[in-house]
């Protein structure tokens, strides 16, 4: 395979299914001891679309990922994949974790780790090499294939956890807390390039966040959860397309009405 | 890490460094022994004797080689079946709590114990000596490649559910690699216990190797022999645990390097926890 082919197969991994969660609930225990953490979400994510889930600490969002991700199953309601509905994790929809730092195996290269999902899936050595490289390259390390995970940064290591994702051939990113532990500007850098992944390839990202700064900056709509058992209490629609500029876009008007309206769903 | 590219000089010191106190406890012995007329703690100098005609006329390298063959073949076969079972039921966690009780109970009862049992049901050749080796070092690699298992992220194991990796691949590739840290762990200790159970078990009814050696030594008040041999054994030990380490060394680079390279990794985990 040239390399040509391999630059489409990145390309052409526009999202073209919405990802929804329909009535979902979801308990914990069973019987009279049971928790119900999730009540009746209904949460759409429409193809090539940036949604953001916030609440405030312990509301039930990673369970909410969790779900969305195959990786729990409803206790009503379901989760659909275009016109499926889910039953467990699916090719089509990536998971990138909060703890980076564990997810990546620190006995493979930076290159296998991205590339070790695809080794699963059969396809072989010398494409997925390719593959993986050209997913390092997409979000900025070039260099890294060759380096273990513990040799990166932590904002070197989310992105590598980005590129996994990536070659996984996923048309939607789960990203759950992704930034939580990397400093400030390694964070705005991380911010940028999903934006400019989802403008490039055309994917949906789903990003669970407890940063109101950063849900506003990233969405185009951001999901407030909120109560016990948690229920959606705001959808709130961010006007500010795919081009977004840290310092710009965080001047503007709608910017600081978006994140006051938040806050206020939040404290409430 | 740096061991590889010492200049000489350096070398030469690390070596002295570690063998200095050897030196000193040998001479200290070598004096300290020189006149004694104990029938039970001859001179070093006797011993030393009886080391090199063991070694140049008598059946020492027989022995050695006998033993060495027992205890390696033993520890391998221990290290495939404690790891293959280890692996299963750590993964498998009813099967775990089933046999939990089980595993607690043998591996509190001692091994050497069960040599006479053994070898009077297996008989006296070579191979029980081998399986009786085995099954000592088994328990061990076992409860630590169970413990590995179970010790694995969940972080890990979501990623293997979230990326749909095939089981087979997952066991080789993910599973097996991070219990190996916790598996070389049980291997060592198996070491120290396969080496008892490798002269015990020549002890008993045996013809050939170093316990044997021993054995017949002490039983014709030859017992400047019977230490060389106690002394071929302590060094015997130390070479295979010395061949132990390189071993790990191989299997575990990633292990250390990474132990290593990420203190400061660990502080930021925590810190991601706590701002969740």
């Amino acid at each position: 395979m040239t390399t040509a082919e391999h630059l489409d197969l990145l390309d052409e991994r526009r999202a073209r299914h919405p990802l929804a969660v329909k009535g979902l609930s979801k308990s914990y225990g069973e019987g009279s001891t049971a928790v119900r953490v999730l009540e009746d979400l209904d949460v759409r994510v429409e193809p090539n679309e940036i949604v953001c889930i916030v609440g405030p600490s312990g509301v039930g969002k990673t369970t909410l990922l969790r779900c969305l991700a195959g990786l729990l199953a409803p206790t009503t309601g379901a989760v659909m994949f275009g016109p499926t509905t889910m039953t467990g994790p699916i090719l089509e929809v990536g998971v990138v974790f909060q703890d980076y730092s564990r997810s990546l195996l620190p006995w493979m290269r930076t290159r296998e780790n991205v590339s070790f999902p695809l080794q699963g899936k059969g396809m072989r050595k010398a494409a997925r090499r390719a593959l993986a490289d050209q997913c390092l390259n997409a979000v900025g390390l070039p260099d890294a294939g060759r380096k273990y995970p513990w040799q990166l940064s932590g904002g070197m290591q989310q992105r590598a956890a980005i590129a996994r994702a990536l070659a996984y051939q996923s048309e939607v990113l789960l990203m759950d807390e992704p930034f939580a532990s990397v400093d400030a500007q390694t964070r705005f850098d991380l911010e940028d390039l999903v934006l400019h992944l989802r403008k490039r390839l055309g994917i949906s990202v789903v990003v669970v966040t407890h940063d109101i700064d950063e849900a506003v900056y990233l969405a185009d709509r951001v999901v407030v959860l909120s109560g016990h058992p948690a229920h959606v209490v705001d959808v709130v629609e961010v006007p500010f397309g795919q081009d977004r500029d840290q310092i710009q876009t965080k001047a503007e008007p709608a910017f600081t009405e978006a994140r006051a309206r938040i806050l206020g769903r939040i404290r409430r | 890490m740096t061991t590889l590219l010492l200049p000489p000089a350096r070398l030469l010191l690390r070596l002295l460094e570690r063998l200095w106190l050897v030196a000193v406890l040998a001479a200290g012995w070598w004096f300290v022994s020189a006149d004694s007329t104990s029938v039970y703690f001859p001179a070093l100098s006797a011993i030393w004797d009886a080391l090199v005609s063991g070694i140049t006329s008598g059946t020492i390298r027989t022995d050695v080689t006998y033993s060495l063959t027992n205890i390696v073949l033993g520890l391998v076969l221990a290290t495939i079946v404690g790891t293959a079972l280890g692996i299963l039921i750590g993964e498998l966690e009813r099967l775990r709590q089933v046999l939990d009780p089980f595993l607690q109970f043998v591996r509190s009862v001692p091994q050497s114990a069960l040599i006479p049992i053994v070898i009077g049901a297996l008989g006296i050749g070579q191979a029980p000596k081998i399986y009786m080796i085995a099954f000592a070092c088994v328990w061990p690699v076992l409860l630590n490649t169970i413990d590995g298992v179970r010790a694995i992220a969940p972080e890990v194991r979501d990623m293997a559910k979230a990326y749909q990796i095939p089981h087979s691949l997952r066991l080789r590739r993910m599973v097996l690699p991070a219990a190996m840290p916790q598996i070389m762990a049980g291997v060592r200790v198996s070491l120290a216990v396969g080496v008892v159970v490798m002269v015990v078990s020549e002890i008993f009814s045996a013809t050939v190797g170093i316990g044997h050696f021993i054995n017949t030594a002490g039983s014709v008040f030859d017992i400047s022999a019977a230490w060389a041999g106690t002394l071929v054994v302590g060094a015997l030990g130390y070479l295979l645990s010395l061949a132990f380490i390189v071993v790990e060394k191989a299997m575990l680079g990633w292990y250390f390097k990474s132990a290593g390279a990420s203190s400061g990794g660990a502080t930021t985990r925590t810190r991601g926890k706590a701002t969740k």
